[in-house]
């Protein structure tokens, strides 16, 4: 199994997490300057680094000695300059992965960034929130964890071949490269896509809609209209001209909206689900994280991971997003930093 | 072809729409042959309606004699590919097939929960021909489980994942990101599961079956907030802001919806914003407040923040502040963002297809992978003969026989 040394964020963190994951030895360097989480450390900790060593030095020659005896090193800097006074072109490693937010070459190499920085100019914040008014960041570690997601996939493809490479992976890409369609929209159709709230735009009706107890989510592709219709208990608007077509329904959407709205506001999301189900039509309800967690649907699919903290209880924590059926589970348990000062 | 490290990886893809391609374009950009493997009418039909024209436009600007091969959004995630059309429904087709997972590593779908085993191809069929073969399945709520069924897209999923509970404008706006988030976040998860995969069967031997559900890609991106909750800690919608900097947000700047994200992380990164923004009327702020202060008086200083950049363009404001160390950057539409000089110099976007269209390149750079011996996305069926003879050595009169019979085909039936 691979020996793998992680040195940064939450992207390294998280790239590591995978590793441990599929049974790799992970050695983290823990920085006394941790980076700043949309959630407390420790709940960081116990998400990302649980089955790793963690090691907190700033000693160099430690760190490029771990490097050396390491199969894969996975560093992440906040800059291509802290990359580089890391002394990440010495050290000795046959893979090596540097993820900063822009990449070690070009202009704005050694720009400072933090997530909602990288989001707004990969284009992605520009697309979120409501029209007219203030856009709307993603809140959490979206791109952290995509990065370090095409991290762990580039280092675990070079180890496949045998193969030496150092890997260079800029964060503001990672959020580019997964835009949905809105360079092609640019580029072939001349349209800008711009944001609308919850609202898909170009689909209707796919909005946010209150029930009695919360939101749900319609996302009504057209090949679910008719089923929708019936759905919502309105057949009638299968022959109404004003929605025959999405096209048409694109052009009375608000109407269309106001039906829905008044549609589901009396029911609750279990009996939308229910009946969502009945109908098979995709909607989505809104859950909160404590809801998530007691979903039986997670629960039956071994969603959960038990992580045990440093004092002996124990959190769930999601396995990874894909499940590798007769894979034994990691152990998962969270240690404490080890202090290593001065020399080796 | 592309190259790359996964060279000698044969995958199989019979994905559509966004998560399942947008995965197999990543491993095809690190070199992997991958085959998609399609339905005769998985492009389209081959009349598009007039005047209907799809969400991405048609590449090279109009629909040409071929639309079903136009159609941007599906090219976008089609390069390094090669296409083979075959209708899976029929004996011939399913044969064909499964000699092709005789010799494939990976198979990777993302149809609903029961269609590959009504087809008779689901992993546990594959893998009696082929042990060693890594199937993927990407169902909306996974194989197994009371959500099985279910009709899933990226954006009904979102809310289930716990993620809306924390998006949107304040406690009572919650919002959806309307970009179908669960997609992308399964499309890295499905490469990094199928390398994972293919490193076990490099130690074992031992084949896979994969589930990679939207859903679940979803929730694992909530890890967090699902264990700070267990913790009895906070879980907020709050916004633009950040429980652990401030400021943090978004900002207004001169022009039509211009706009400048700004992040101050430190008591540092904050005096130094006190310093760019001293010239602003009445913006006298206190450089020695800590990241409480901040927290409690942060309409305040958006308001001065927004006085301030309403002065400057977003992206003029942007370079003020890096210069003066502070983390910002425009909020960019695609014609910034391939204007961006960052971007160009690394050569991210790609000018593959006609038009010239330029495509998000990958994130991945290292030695031996290249957007310079990438290919375009293939017209439909385009690689029926070279797969079948080079792969399985059928010979020419076989497939002109399969040709004939329509179980090969290179344009949707009329």
């Amino acid at each position: 199994m691979d020996r793998v040394l992680e040195i940064g964020g939450f992207a390294a963190g998280y790239c590591g997490r995978l590793f441990v994951q599929g049974g790799a030895e992970v050695v983290r360097i823990e920085s006394a300057h941790a980076p700043l989480g949309w959630v407390s450390s420790t709940a960081l900790d116990l998400y990302l680094h649980p089955g790793k060593r963690r090691v907190l030095t700033d000693n160099p020659a430690l760190i490029a000695e771990l490097a050396s005896h390491a199969d894969i090193v996975v560093a992440e800097g906040a800059t291509a300059n802290v990359i580089d006074e890391l002394g990440f072109n010495q050290w000795h490693a046959p893979v090596k992965v540097a993820i900063t937010p822009f990449g070690r070459t070009g202009p704005k190499r050694n720009w400072r960034a933090a997530p909602n920085v990288l989001l707004a100019m990969g284009g992605y914040t520009n697309l979120m929130g409501d029209a007219n008014r203030a856009p709307l960041t993603l809140p959490g570690h979206y791109v952290e964890f995509q990065s370090g997601g095409f991290a762990y996939t580039a280092a675990n493809a070079c180890r496949l071949a045998d193969e030496a490479n150092v890997i260079d992976i800029s964060m503001l890409e990672v959020v580019m490269s997964l835009s949905q369609f809105t360079t092609v929209m640019w580029h072939c159709a001349g349209n800008i896509r711009s944001r609308h709230g919850s609202d898909f735009w170009s689909v209707v009706p796919t909005n946010l809609f209150q029930c009695s107890d919360g939101w749900v989510y319609v996302n009504i592709v057209p090949t679910f209209w008719d089923a929708f219709t019936v759905f919502i208990d309105h057949p009638e608007l299968l022959v109404d001209e004003r929605f025959t077509t999405n096209d048409l329904r694109m052009k009375n959407r608000d109407v269309l909206h106001e039906i829905i709205a008044a549609a589901v506001a009396s029911q609750s999301r279990a009996e939308l689900q229910a009946r969502a189900g009945e109908h098979r039509v995709p909607i989505g309800v809104v859950l909160t994280v404590a809801e998530v967690l007691d979903d039986a649907h997670l629960a039956e699919r071994s969603v959960w991971q038990q992580v045990t903290r440093m004092d002996g209880q124990s959190v769930r924590s999601p396995r990874p997003a894909w499940w590798l059926h007769d894979e034994p589970q990691p152990d998962l348990k969270l240690t404490p930093v080890e202090v290593v000062r001065g020399g080796n | 072809m592309a190259d790359g490290p996964l060279r000698d990886i044969r995958i199989l893809d019979l994905t559509h729409v966004w998560a399942g391609p947008l995965g197999t374009r990543i491993l095809a950009d690190l070199g992997a042959t991958v085959v998609k493997i399609e339905a005769p009418m998985s492009r389209g039909p081959q009349v598009f309606p007039a005047g209907v024209t799809p969400i991405g436009g048609w590449i090279g600007g109009s629909p040409g004699d071929e639309p079903w091969n136009a159609n941007a959004v599906l090219v976008k995630l089609q390069r390094n590919k090669q296409s083979i059309a075959i209708d899976l429904k029929t004996d011939a087709g399913r044969e064909t097939f499964l000699d092709l997972v005789r010799i494939a590593d990976v198979v990777i779908e993302n149809f609903s929960a029961r269609a590959m085993s009504g087809l008779g191809l689901d992993y546990q069929h594959l893998a009696e021909i082929n042990p060693a073969i890594i199937y993927v399945a990407m169902p909306g709520f996974g194989a197994s489980g009371p959500y099985r069924d279910r009709v899933a897209f990226g954006p009904t999923v979102e809310p289930m994942s716990g993620l809306t509970d924390v998006m949107g404008y304040g406690p009572d706006e919650p919002r959806n990101s309307a970009m179908a988030l669960p997609d992308p976040v399964a499309a890295v998860s499905a490469t990094a599961a199928v390398v994972t995969a293919l490193r076990r069967r490099a130690r074992t031997g031992q084949g896979a079956y994969v589930e990679m559900s939207l859903h679940e890609g979803g929730v694992a991106l909530c890890g967090p907030w699902l264990i700070e909750h267990q913790l009895d800690g906070q879980v907020e919608r709050i916004g633009n802001r950040h429980p652990q900097m401030a400021p943090h947000g978004v900002y207004r700047c001169s022009g039509s919806d211009a706009w400048i994200a700004i992040a101050c992380s430190s008591d540092a990164d904050w005096q130094a914003l006190c310093g760019v923004l001293s010239g602003v009327e009445g913006g006298n702020l206190d450089p020695t407040s800590d990241l409480a202060h901040r927290r409690s008086a942060h309409d305040v200083i958006d308001a001065h923040i927004s006085a301030w950049t309403q002065q400057h363009d977003k992206t003029h404001a942007a370079e003020l502040l890096q210069a003066a160390g502070i983390a910002a950057g425009p909020l960019n539409a695609t014609p910034d963002m391939v204007a961006d000089p960052q971007v160009r110099e690394r050569g991210f976007f790609v000018p593959l297809e006609p038009g010239p269209t330029l495509m998000p390149g990958s994130p991945i750079k290292m030695a031996g992978v290249s957007s310079d011996d990438w290919t375009p996305c293939p017209r439909l069926g385009a690689d029926n003969a070279t797969v079948l003879r080079d792969w399985l050595g059928y010979s020419e009169t076989k497939i002109k026989a399969l040709e004939e019979a329509k179980v090969l085909v290179d344009r949707p039936p009329a």
